[in-house]
């Protein structure tokens, strides 16, 4: 199965850039399907989608941003990290006209060190972002050694409910989803991501700013982080320094799923938002099997394992 | 204000340019007039490619200055020269694999609409672009689609499509056959007699002859002169490069036993790849001659286990005439423990250890056929003798092999086999990017090795290497063995015939 | 001999050479140096015989597993199933599954256990081709999760007591662990230094596809460094539980970034570099030594976390201008 997994996403790679095939389609596909079949009350009822969409967004808005790293060839995987700072700065005391732009600005700054480092002093993406990741990991932890605070009313409104029936969720999904698209297909900046990718060298003889490209990549990355940062924090209505852990592999998970290849210069954000949707599907479909939380995230370890192996690469290692 | 000849191009002025304490370029004053064809040669190391970059933006001047049309230029990067009007068809190409055609060709300065990317211009005006250069493909198509040929012309579509008035061509047959050479000869005549200045950086001298009106010689980063092509015989050149005249560039060729070294049967280098079958003989050197593409490569990779061919029936015979059957498929261990080593051509990536010493490079060669978890053997006395009998340049065997030049770096590739104590050899391009002193010197080696009862495959474009070269060779067209002669009576013309016969060409250049 | 000039005079014990030289040194060593110049200053009880000794004590876990990652990092790989491997052997320990078992039995029980995951791992990264960093974070978190689902069923409880002599005990006046640790590192040094296997260890470092294409098995050198590592790491994860003496699922966690940290402090970067094996060695116990100095502060949790993350940054950065200007 991995083999031919694998055959068919090398054809897709030799096509096209977007590293959209036949599987990154097929897997929610077919999730949906026998979803619907299994529990159709349960699966197709309002409730349960609505509560999908929810699920979806927050990885949907970080899953957009690893994306445009791994487009880059790199890896964030400080994300996490970042989502959590998000959640206990604005559940502090701050008024949130300071607390939010004080999260972005926390944000940008956390891809640019991430930017430099990788780019600019040539340090390995994942040994740049583990770093960054346990710094910030016990930055939440300063802030907040518990869960709890408060949110402010604009955000969980923001987050939450709905507007002429449409729940905000899916709103949110749909702005970044677009919003990325629009970024990588129709500006310059965004066909600059994929040369970058390709080949940085010829990338930057061709004019190319190459090294601004991909550390504006990697802070589009914390940024969008800290938007989905702001959304956990809405919906869950309190600060919780750990709850942004999964958020750095689940991402590369959903972007691994949807064809990015981690080689860089091949992704598209279709393969982003199928990656997710195949994800929280697998979550959603546990969660009626009523598998443990723990036992799921073992299984999402080995959809990782699957994904990953079935992307042919000849390099060995890292 | 600068005052320049009329009709000048592109002019440099006493160019410098060092890489610490080396003077890369040192005072180095060019011109090239509109409407001609100006070569820079010189041996590897004289500073071409140097010079090259600074004209190309890729590099910039420590002083000196650079003219283009009689105004004063600094270019930031090639995209800034292309705009400029200076235009570089690199050697090693520059398209991006996951880039369309038409991406590739306007990558940084992609037109826009309303502050978008406007895709539909830009494919409109890649197609017009394309149809001016004779390439036929689809801007839409991914580089990573193309052949070489087709890759560099699309390079010098770029250049056409900013409507450059300097074409900068490094090397630019390095990758080609000698078909394409012609189709790139018709290109540059075509940019010539639309009054655009080429300059045309190469050391080969047929080429140079050929195509160039005047001739720039280089030589340890410094000018020696600039003179009409039309001046000068082969010879002539070759002393200017050199500094002194060069003899014969190929040691004598020795008789060769009937002893069958290796036997090649049925070798199929890949799937729907014809089957090729042949025999390499002891003390022999045989040259698989061919357009580029035409299968040399797989046949060398494939025997050697660095692809895995689809099926293969190969047979190694020791100097005692004692056979083993050797399976490519079990990969490249499997060929080195029959006693068969692969150079190949990308010696930088896929050869060497650059951050390791000479020692431990050559070293790697003593261990082939040890178990992994045996002791490794010290041989310090042992490479010190084989780079002194090898004369490798080096300070000391201690010396990490990256800082060696390229000839030295050859050197130390073959040390590693001739280490390993292996009797076959097959070996990619033996002299690319080798300047033609250690060439000799490479040559030489080859054939000691041949004396020695080795046995040594040679795949090469260059022509004359294989003629001067080997003692037999094969011409490979289409992936098959078309024709077979002695290297004493092989001639340029007569190898071109079976390698070009009936082939098939792809539409190319008008 | 080598041919051509020999102008160069024998190196002369001059600044420039020493200063070159010293550049070349793992940045772990300057650390240990600061550090305990610092604590001689700042907190001298540090330096005491009882409570140094008892610090080295403490190192012999991460000193151990820094080994073990040291040698995949030269192979340009990584293995960050280490803290998988750690809750899963310590669960095998302390799960009381085998308590009827004899003490070595269980530990040749989980040397086994580490020795599967290593296997896995290595098929994974070298067969498939898989991202290693992808494939062991994933493992890692495979592990956890099938760890503390099961221990809802047996909670994971005390450590045997021949466990916990190795992890804390004392044996001619040293601590066994370290014993451990150095009978660790001796034959890992000399495997690196002296046999065909370290030297195809750094020639796959230095070029992978050079390596692979001069018919060294590359495949099986990358296979062996990645159970020899996941072999090692069960070791070290054993001292470490031997150590705590309880068993927990979450036991180790921060070990696997601090083996990260402790092999590039000891001079060793993805591919190769300057360091020895004693490099992470060193590297193991400065940072030990570190979060005690910084613990003597009364430093939480947090400041920890943000040292680790400090700490493995700026041995990069160091790493890097280290590179650069060489």
């Amino acid at each position: 199965m991995i083999a031919t997994l694998a055959r068919r996403s090398r054809r897709a790679v030799s096509n096209s850039r977007t590293g959209i095939s036949a599987v990154t389609l097929g897997i929610p596909a077919s999730l949906i399907v026998v979803l619907a079949i299994a529990t159709p009350h349960f699966f197709l009822s309002l409730q349960n989608l609505t509560n999908l969409v929810n699920q979806m967004t927050t990885l949907l808005i970080v899953a957009l941003g690893q994306l445009l790293v791994a487009i880059v060839a790199g890896l964030d995987l400080s994300v996490g990290s970042v989502i959590s700072v998000t959640t206990c700065i604005v559940s502090s005391d701050l008024s949130p006209a300071l607390s939010i732009p004080l999260a972005f600005a926390l944000g940008a700054f956390v891809g640019l060190v991430n930017g430099y480092g990788i780019v600019g002093f040539g340090i390995h993406p994942i040994i740049m972002t583990l770093s960054t990741m346990t710094f910030l990991q016990g930055l939440a932890y300063l802030i907040r050694a518990v869960p709890g605070g408060t949110i402010p009313p604009v955000l969980t409104t923001l987050a939450s409910g709905a507007t002429l029936g449409v729940p905000h969720a899916l709103v949110w999904s749909a702005i970044a989803f677009f919003a990325v698209a629009a970024l990588l297909y129709r500006t310059r900046f965004g066909l600059h991501l994929f040369a970058v990718g390709g080949q940085p060298e010829s990338a930057r003889l061709g004019g190319v700013p190459a090294r601004r490209v991909a550390i504006s990549a990697y802070v589009l990355c914390s940024v969008l982080a800290v938007f989905a940062g702001l959304f956990v924090a809405a919906r869950t209505a309190s600060g919780d320094p750990a709850v942004g852990v999964s958020f750095g592999l689940d991402s590369v998970t959903a972007i691994a799923l949807g064809g990015a290849q981690l080689s860089g210069g091949v992704g598209s954000a279709l393969g982003a938002l199928t990656g997710t949707l195949s994800l929280a599907l697998v979550s959603n479909g546990l969660n009626l099997l009523d598998v443990s939380a723990f036992l799921q995230s073992a299984l999402k370890g080995v959809l990782l394992i699957v994904a990953i192996c079935a992307q042919r690469r000849t390099a060995v290692g890292l | 204000m600068a005052t320049t000849a009329a009709g000048t191009a592109i002019e440099a002025r006493a160019l410098c340019k060092s890489f610490g304490p080396t003077k890369a370029v040192a005072d180095v004053s060019l011109a090239v007039r509109a409407g001609s064809v100006h070569a820079v040669t010189g041996e590897n190391g004289a500073g071409k490619s140097t010079l090259m970059k600074l004209l190309a933006g890729v590099e910039r001047p420590d002083s000196g200055e650079l003219l283009v049309r009689g105004e004063r230029a600094s270019f930031a990067n090639p995209r800034d020269a292309l705009v400029r009007g200076v235009s570089t068809v690199f050697q090693e190409f520059t398209l991006l694999p996951n880039l369309t055609v038409a991406e590739n060709l306007y990558l940084g300065r992609e037109p826009l609409a309303r502050g978008a990317l406007d895709a539909r211009k830009m494919t409109a005006d890649a197609s017009a672009v394309l149809e001016r250069v004779g390439l036929a493909v689809s801007p839409d198509r991914l580089a990573s689609r193309l052949t070489i040929p087709q890759q560099q012309l699309v390079e010098i579509a770029k250049g056409v499509s900013a409507d450059a008035s300097v074409f900068i061509f490094d090397e630019p047959t390095a990758t080609l056959n000698n078909a394409e050479v012609d189709t790139l000869g018709a290109l540059i005549d075509d940019l010539r007699s639309r009054g655009k200045a080429i300059l045309y950086i190469s050391h080969r001298l047929e080429e140079i002859f050929r195509f160039c009106d005047t001739v720039t010689v280089l030589k340890d980063g410094r000018l020696v002169t600039t003179v009409p092509t039309a001046t000068l015989c082969e010879t002539d050149l070759v002393t200017l490069m050199v500094g002194r005249p060069v003899h014969d560039l190929f040691p004598p060729r020795s008789t060769i036993a009937p002893a069958v070294a290796l036997d090649v049967r049925k070798l199929v280098p890949g799937p729907g790849r014809p089957e090729v079958s042949f025999a390499l003989h002891a003390g022999e050197i045989l040259g698989i001659a061919g357009l580029e593409g035409q299968g040399q490569r797989e046949i060398l990779r494939s025997l050697t286990g660095v692809v895995k061919p689809e099926s293969s029936d190969i047979e190694k015979r020791d100097a005692n005439g004692n056979a083993t059957r050797l399976d490519p498929r079990h990969g490249p261990t499997a060929a080195v423990v029959a006693g068969i080593g692969f150079v190949p051509e990308d010696r930088k990536t896929e050869g060497l250890y650059l951050d390791l010493t000479i020692y431990d490079n050559v070293a790697l060669g003593r261990l082939k056929a040890l178990p992994l978890f045996s002791l490794a053997p010290r041989v310090a006395t042992f490479v010190e003798a084989i780079a002194a009998r090898m004369k490798l340049r080096a300070e000391s065997i201690k010396q990490n092999v990256g800082s060696l030049s390229g000839g030295n770096q050859q050197k130390v590739m073959l040390a590693r086999w001739f280490a390993a104590g292996v009797d076959v050899l097959a070996i990619e391009q033996p002299t690319r990017g080798v300047d033609v002193g250690a060439k000799a010197e490479i040559y030489g080696l080859l054939r000691e090795f041949a004396n020695e009862g080795g046995s040594v495959i040679v795949a090469s474009s260059e022509l004359t290497e294989i003629i001067g070269l080997c003692d037999r060779v094969l011409v490979v067209r289409g992936g098959r063995f078309v024709a077979e002669m002695r290297g004493a009576d092989a001639t340029e013309e007569g190898l071109l015939e079976h390698a070009l016969d009936a082939l098939e060409r792809e539409p190319a250049v008008t | 001999m080598i041919a051509a000039e020999r102008r160069k005079p024998a190196a002369r014990f001059s600044l420039a050479t020493v200063l070159a030289a010293a550049r070349r040194l793992p940045p772990a060593y300057y650390g240990t140096l600061v550090l305990l110049v610092a604590a001689a200053v700042f907190r001298p009880v540090l330096l005491s015989s009882g409570l140094f000794l008892a610090i080295v004590q403490q190192s012999a876990p991460l000193g151990t597993v820094a080994i073990a990652q040291s040698l995949v990092m030269r192979c340009r790989s990584i293995d960050l199933s280490i803290g998988g491997i750690f809750v899963g052997a310590d669960f095998i320990a302390t799960s009381g599954y085998f308590a009827a078992w004899p003490a070595y039995a269980v530990i040749g029980i989980c040397l086994l256990f580490g020795l599967a995951i290593g296997t896995i791992n290595a098929i994974l990264v070298t067969f498939v081709r898989a991202s290693a960093v992808i494939v062991t974070l994933a493992m890692s978190i495979v592990l956890v999760g099938i760890v503390v689902s099961v221990s809802y069923f047996a909670q994971p409880g005390e450590v045997p007591e021949t466990l916990k002599n190795i992890g804390s005990g004392y044996a001619f006046g040293v601590p066994i662990s370290v014993l451990v640790w150095i009978a660790v590192a001796v034959p890992t040094s000399f495997v690196l230094a002296r046999t065909v296997f370290g030297k195809y260890v750094a020639a796959v470092g230095a070029n992978p596809s050079a390596a692979a294409l001069s018919g060294i098995p590359y495949l099986r050198v990358i296979f062996v460094a990645h159970v020899a590592c996941a072999l090692l790491a069960t070791i070290g994860g054993l001292l470490l539980a031997g150590f705590v003496g309880m068993g927990a699922t979450n036991l180790g966690q921060d070990l696997v970034l601090n083996s990260i940290a402790a092999v590039i402090l000891g001079g060793i970067n993805f591919g190769g570099g300057s360091g020895g094996t004693l490099g992470p060695i060193v590297a193991a116990f400065m940072l030990t030594f570190l979060f005690n100095f910084l613990n003597s502060f009364g430093l939480g949790e947090p400041a920890k976390y943000m040292m680790q993350g400090g700490v493995i940054a700026i041995a990069a950065l160091m790493y890097s201008l280290g590179r650069r200007v060489a």
